[in-house]
């Protein structure tokens, strides 16, 4: 079936099978290797994207519930974001697979939390594992993308 | 312009690609030990290359210390998902479907899944012979036990063991278990294999290229100049991406199909493609009556799993690292690698030195509760300086075990109050023998380039050669390049394991850039650090360098549910001279979270050789909500001091940490990991022995 | 090599996803969030051949309380858990269940996951139905022929499974108004993103207290005469009661063992728990 939607926006057309997950999709049809797969049950994060401005895991989101949705992955942010060059001051990664998935975590909490506590971060970011253990650095990284938003 | 890690933009083993590409899937033994009888692939559609035995029996068998594995399962399948069979086809998906329709019948036989049961009279032997393996890896001798499940057996005999107790005013005794553990690297096992002509190129995520090469050349019976491995930076790895994992299966599928093959393992693979050893360590520690130690006794038993990998370098490192860093007269060590019908177990983060030290402290611990002594007084008193002999007979230098000491005792705030409160001191080696080496080019824009085999799994290593080499050549970092590792292009290197990169790789550095200046326009450096143990007696140099460290935790625990926080956690590191600072803490940080997770919750849970917990809901690892309120880490320097290995040192302190920490509460627990349930039980048995009522 | 590709049906209507679900039954699967659905097929658990999506049947996205003070709350079975965190209707007179549904995951599954979905999967770990079962909550379930409202633990019977019929499709749920302090407490025994080991209800509806054990066997647990132990009690023994009310849920709850505690370590915790969730109440 041919599911339609905004990419990063930019108008998107792909073939998919009904029982193929958007992550497979943006894999292998357009080749985003920011969204990546890791534990194929929701948990970990690596695979986050933005659907209609919301987190969701694309390792378990069914293609076809894609249509008409506009999806954000790490590469629609440009490389300039605040959150990314938060990420970067901060050194808030080491191997990298995870970091997609804290960025548009944090860019997404960020809209509705400006300035959370440490409390409020651990929480937010509890569903993204970083097995490098980068969480020292990552909090200081969203606390940073938060001033930094703010002053802007 | 951003980091690749931040823009998404890297790349992985997993990513490579290439025209005309095929995705393999690995048919795989749901028995813990049985004869395969008979492969029946005719159902395979044509479209879809099959491997099975008839293609890989005449193919070299493999491993890198022990030769004990074959690309496919020949004959026996020694544990649930051994290979028997394997696929390529032109998706991922008509790979899997193509495995349903492989028939393999098995006749099941007995199996043994744990290393104690292993080594009783009548335990079914796992592998009939052991043949010691011709890799560089197998750089010690090994002595494997015929007739039995022994593959390696390392003894320390040092001084007079029955004469030391003798001497020994008082006297503990415990025994010790760690259960088995996953990586758990965010990105899975990934290789890409294909052929040009009669060259065999692998594209993989490795931590190994060199003893790689070596046993698939060995696989294949080809020179190992007719191989190239490249190895593109890794999602994690922590060990489990050393030796021959996926890229035989890839490379025999690639020669069979003409065409180039993809694996990517699924995430419940990984559980049946390398683990963590588990071990049952004993202690006997003597001690005169003014803490002085005199006699330690130790006896471990490490699981190998199915197949040796690594196993008897683990079980040898275990074996001396559970001494600890003390200066004890009399040392009997005898550590044994067991085979047992479950997962192969290897490299693993702290290499042994977690297992063992775990069973060293806490029975210090034991010991000072015993002599009515403070636990930091103990170890300062025993705790070896410069100049002091080690139970190898190696003679100490640029060890600094009580500065770490002092430093988290303080951070703990130990003087004002020891309650729920525990210490951790810890020597773990590093690779001895090892060389490396290492080439710089000076290219025509003014730029350099440097070639060398060190492999980037997060750890951050190829910056920090960078940036070494940036520093003696005089310009910034961003005009040294470093490319992918590639076999085909870089001089020799032991491997990227044990810690040992920036110090090795970064003398090597220094001779090439020395070298390079001389001639102008290239220049190679070397670096070999030399040693090694005698097997039979453990006499000898175990490491050249040593990483040190210490660790203190304080714990508040719920005594109704047995749940506990941990409320601080601190680890002094001596790192000598840091090289790129936010490294060198990711390094630490990342080491302690690990610590935390194994600690707290990591454990594989098997049925008969069947991992049942083998996905990220059934198996924790740390989340950020499981940091410790108080979570710091030291990076102790030196003028002048030479770099010093970070990749593993503050994991093994965590579990003795926060073990003696709930020991100070008389919760007293010899098992990991410290599970709540354990914990509550603990309590009663505490209560119990109090005579109250729980 | 050919297989038979996966049907997707999407009707638009909630009038013509009961027809297709009169039509297929049990052959086609039921996708509201997909998250559930997403993770038994990526296991290979099941492979369905015919997917019924009820994404853009937007009457079942609702969350309506009517004016008068008896009327109860209403939530469309599509309604997102995230929808009913942030709604603030619920939070300002249902507060528990916001922050309940708060707690399930992750964000990332609650903007996904529906109310109608948790309740039909009956997954024996979800936050979401050991909570409603204590606020005496119903759920309509429509089809073709007609309606039936059925209380929370009626419709879940066991492990994943519940009494909804095969042409049955689950379009509301009805949490009556209470004006009394309810508590929900959801223990870890590992990390803090694991399921829970042990989750306790605890609610008084039309003053009789009701308390509900989840995520220790295969549907929520629910004793009425134990719990009509506090019936007329009012304050004075509130710490003897809340014990005995947590030994004897303790008692007679046969719990299963997995990786996030024995059955042993589980009745223990019960107890503690049911206790604990009493004593957050009655404070």
């Amino acid at each position: 079936m041919n599911i339609h939607f905004k990419l990063n926006g930019t108008p998107t057309e792909v073939e998919a099978e009904a029982d193929e997950m958007l992550l497979e999709v943006l894999r292998r049809e357009l080749k985003l290797r920011s969204v990546r797969a890791t534990c194929g049950i929701g948990i970990c994060g690596a695979c986050t994207v933005l659907v209609n401005g919301e987190l969701i895991s694309s390792c378990i989101f069914l293609a076809p519930l894609a249509e008409g949705c506009e999806i954000t992955t790490v590469e629609g942010l440009g490389g300039d974001h605040p959150v990314q060059h938060a990420f970067e001051e901060e050194h808030a990664f080491q191997c990298g697979y995870c970091t997609p998935g804290m960025i548009l975590t944090t860019k997404n909490f960020l809209e509705e939390n400006p300035a959370p506590s440490d409390e409020e971060i651990k929480v937010a970011l509890g569903g993204n594992l970083c097995r490098c253990g980068c969480y020292v650095k990552i909090i200081r990284a969203v606390k940073r993308a938060a001033r930094e938003e703010h002053v802007q | 312009m951003s980091n690749p890690r931040v823009t998404g933009a890297i790349r992985y083993a997993q990513d490579v690609e290439f025209d005309g590409m095929l995705y393999a899937s690995i048919l795989r033994s749901p028995y813990p030990h049985a004869r395969v009888l008979k492969v029946d692939a005719s159902a395979v559609p044509k479209s879809v290359v099959v491997l099975t035995l008839d293609d890989i029996r005449e193919l070299g068998s493999y491993g890198c210390q022990i030769k004990d594995q074959t690309v496919l399962a020949i004959e026996r399948a020694r544990f649930v998902g051994d290979p028997v069979a394997a696929v390529a086809a032109p998706t991922k998906r008509e790979a899997d479907e193509a495995l349903d329709l492989i028939d393999v019948e098995y006749e099941p036989l007995p199996g043994v899944f744990d290393a104690v049961e292993a080594v009783a009279e009548g335990a079914p032997l796992v592998h009939e012979h052991h043949a010691i393996s011709d890799n560089d890896a197998a750089y010690f001798g090994i002595r494997p036990q015929e007739g039995t499940n022994i593959c390696h057996r390392f003894r320390i005999r040092h001084g007079n063991i029955d004469e030391g107790f003798e001497q020994a005013d008082v006297v503990v005794e415990e025994t010790y278990r760690t259960p088995s553990a996953q990586h758990v690297p965010m990105e899975p096992h990934a290789s890409v294999a294909r052929w040009v002509d009669d060259r065999l190129e692998v594209w993989t995520g490795t931590q190994t290229p060199f003893n790689l090469r070596m046993d698939l050349a060995g696989i294949f019976s080809i020179p190992e100049s007719q191989i190239r491995v490249i190895s593109p930076p890794m999602g994690g790895a922590f060990g489990a991406k050393t030796f021959v994992r996926t890229e035989a299966i890839a490379a025999c599928l690639a020669r069979k199909a003409n065409r180039p093959v993809k694996i990517v393992l699924s995430r419940y693979e990984e559980w049946l493609t390398l683990n963590r050893h588990p071990a049952t360590i004993q202690v006997k520690l003597g001690a005169q009556a003014d803490g002085t130690l005199v006699a330690k006794r130790v006896v471990c038993w490490v699981d190998t799993g199915a197949y040796a990998d690594c196993g008897p370098g683990v079980a040898q490192k275990m074996g001396y690292a559970a001494v600890g860093p003390y200066r004890i007269p009399h040392v009997w060590v005898d550590s044994h690698c067991i085979y047992t019908n479950l997962p192969p177990n290897g490299a693993y983060r702290g290499y042994g030195a977690m297992q063992a030290v775990w069973a060293s402290e806490r029975t210090m611990d034991l010991l000072a509760a015993k002599l009515g002594m403070d636990p930091l007084e103990i170890r300062l008193k025993n705790v070896l300086v410069d100049g002091d002999q080690f139970c190898t007979g190696e003679v100490m230098h640029d060890v600094h075990f009580i500065e770490c000491l002092h430093d988290i005792a303080e951070k703990i705030g130990w003087a004002e109050n020891k309650q729920g409160k525990g210490l951790c001191v810890l020597m773990k080696g590093m690779q001895t023998p090892s060389r490396a080496s290492i080439v710089v080019e000076a290219n025509e824009d003014g730029s350099y380039t440097v070639y060398c085999a060190t492999a980037e799994m997060g750890q951050g290593a190829w910056l920090s050669i960078r940036k070494m080499a940036a520093e003696l050549l005089g310009v910034e970092v961003e005009k040294v390049h470093y490319p992918e590792p590639d076999t085909d292009i870089i001089p020799y290197d032991t491997r990227t394991t044990s810690s040992r990169s920036t110090y090795m790789m970064g003398r090597a550095l220094v001779e090439a850039v020395r070298d390079l200046k001389r001639k102008g326009e290239i220049g190679y450096g070397e670096c070999v650090n030399t040693g090694g143990l005698d097997p039979d007696t453990g006499q000898g140099v175990a490491s050249t360098h040593w990483h040190q460290g210490a660790a203190a935790a304080e714990v508040s625990v719920d005594e109704e549910t047995g749940k506990f926080q941990v409320l601080k956690l601190h680890a002094a590191i001596y790192a000598g001279h840091v090289v790129n600072r936010p490294g060198a803490e990711l390094q630490n940080e990342g080491s302690m979270i690990m610590g935390l997770g194994t600690t707290l919750f990591e454990q594989i849970t098997f049925e008969e050789g069947q991992p049942t917990n083998a996905n990220l809901s059934d198996y924790n690892i740390p989340a950020a909500g499981d940091l410790p309120e108080s979570f710091t880490s030291e990076l102790l320097e030196r003028e002048g001091a030479d770099v010093h290995g970070l990749g593993e040192t503050a994991l093994p302190p965590i579990p003795p940490a926060i073990g003696n920490a709930l020991y100070s509460l008389g919760i007293h627990l010899t098992d990991l990991p410290l599970s709540a349930e354990a914990v509550l039980q603990a309590i009663d048995a505490r209560e119990q022995a109090k005579g109250g009522r729980s | 090599m050919s297989r038979t590709v996966p049907q997707w049906l999407a009707p638009n209507s909630l009038e013509e996803a009961l027809t297709l679900r009169a039509q297929y039954g049990d052959e086609a699967t039921v996708v509201a969030g997909g998250t559930f659905i997403g993770i038994v097929m990526n296991q290979k658990i099941m492979q369905p051949q015919t997917l019924l999506s009820l994404r853009n049947v937007s009457e079942l996205a609702f969350i309506e309380a009517g004016q008068d003070e008896g009327s109860p709350l209403r939530i469309g079975a599509m309604t997102t858990h995230r929808a009913v965190e942030r709604s603030s209707l619920i939070r300002q007179h249902w507060p528990v269940l916001a922050s309940t549904f708060a707690l399930v995951a992750s964000p990332r599954v609650r903007n996904q996951a529906t109310v109608g979905g948790v309740l039909a999967d009956a997954d024996y770990a979800s936050d979401p139905p050991t909570l409603l079962q204590a606020l005496n909550a119903t759920v309509l379930a429509r089809s073709e022929k007609g309606e039936r409202e059925i209380p929370v633990e009626q419709l879940i019977t066991g492990y994943y499974e519940t009494s909804l019929r095969p042409d049955e499709l689950l379009v509301e749920v009805r949490i009556p108004r209470n004006r009394e302090r309810a508590v929900y407490r959801k223990f870890r025994s590992r990390s803090s993103e694991d399921r829970p080991c042990v989750a306790v209800a605890a609610a008084r509806v039309d003053g009789k207290l009701r308390v509900v054990v989840g995520a220790v066997a295969e549907k929520p647990q629910y004793f009425p005469d134990i719990c009509a132990l506090a019936d007329g009690e009012t304050t004075g023994n509130a710490q003897m009661l809340a014990a005995e009310i947590g030994r004897r849920y303790a008692e007679a709850i046969d719990p299963l063992s997995d990786s996030r505690g024995s059955a042993e370590y589980r009745k223990r915790i019960i107890a503690v728990e049911v206790r604990r969730a009493l004593e957050e109440m009655l404070s």
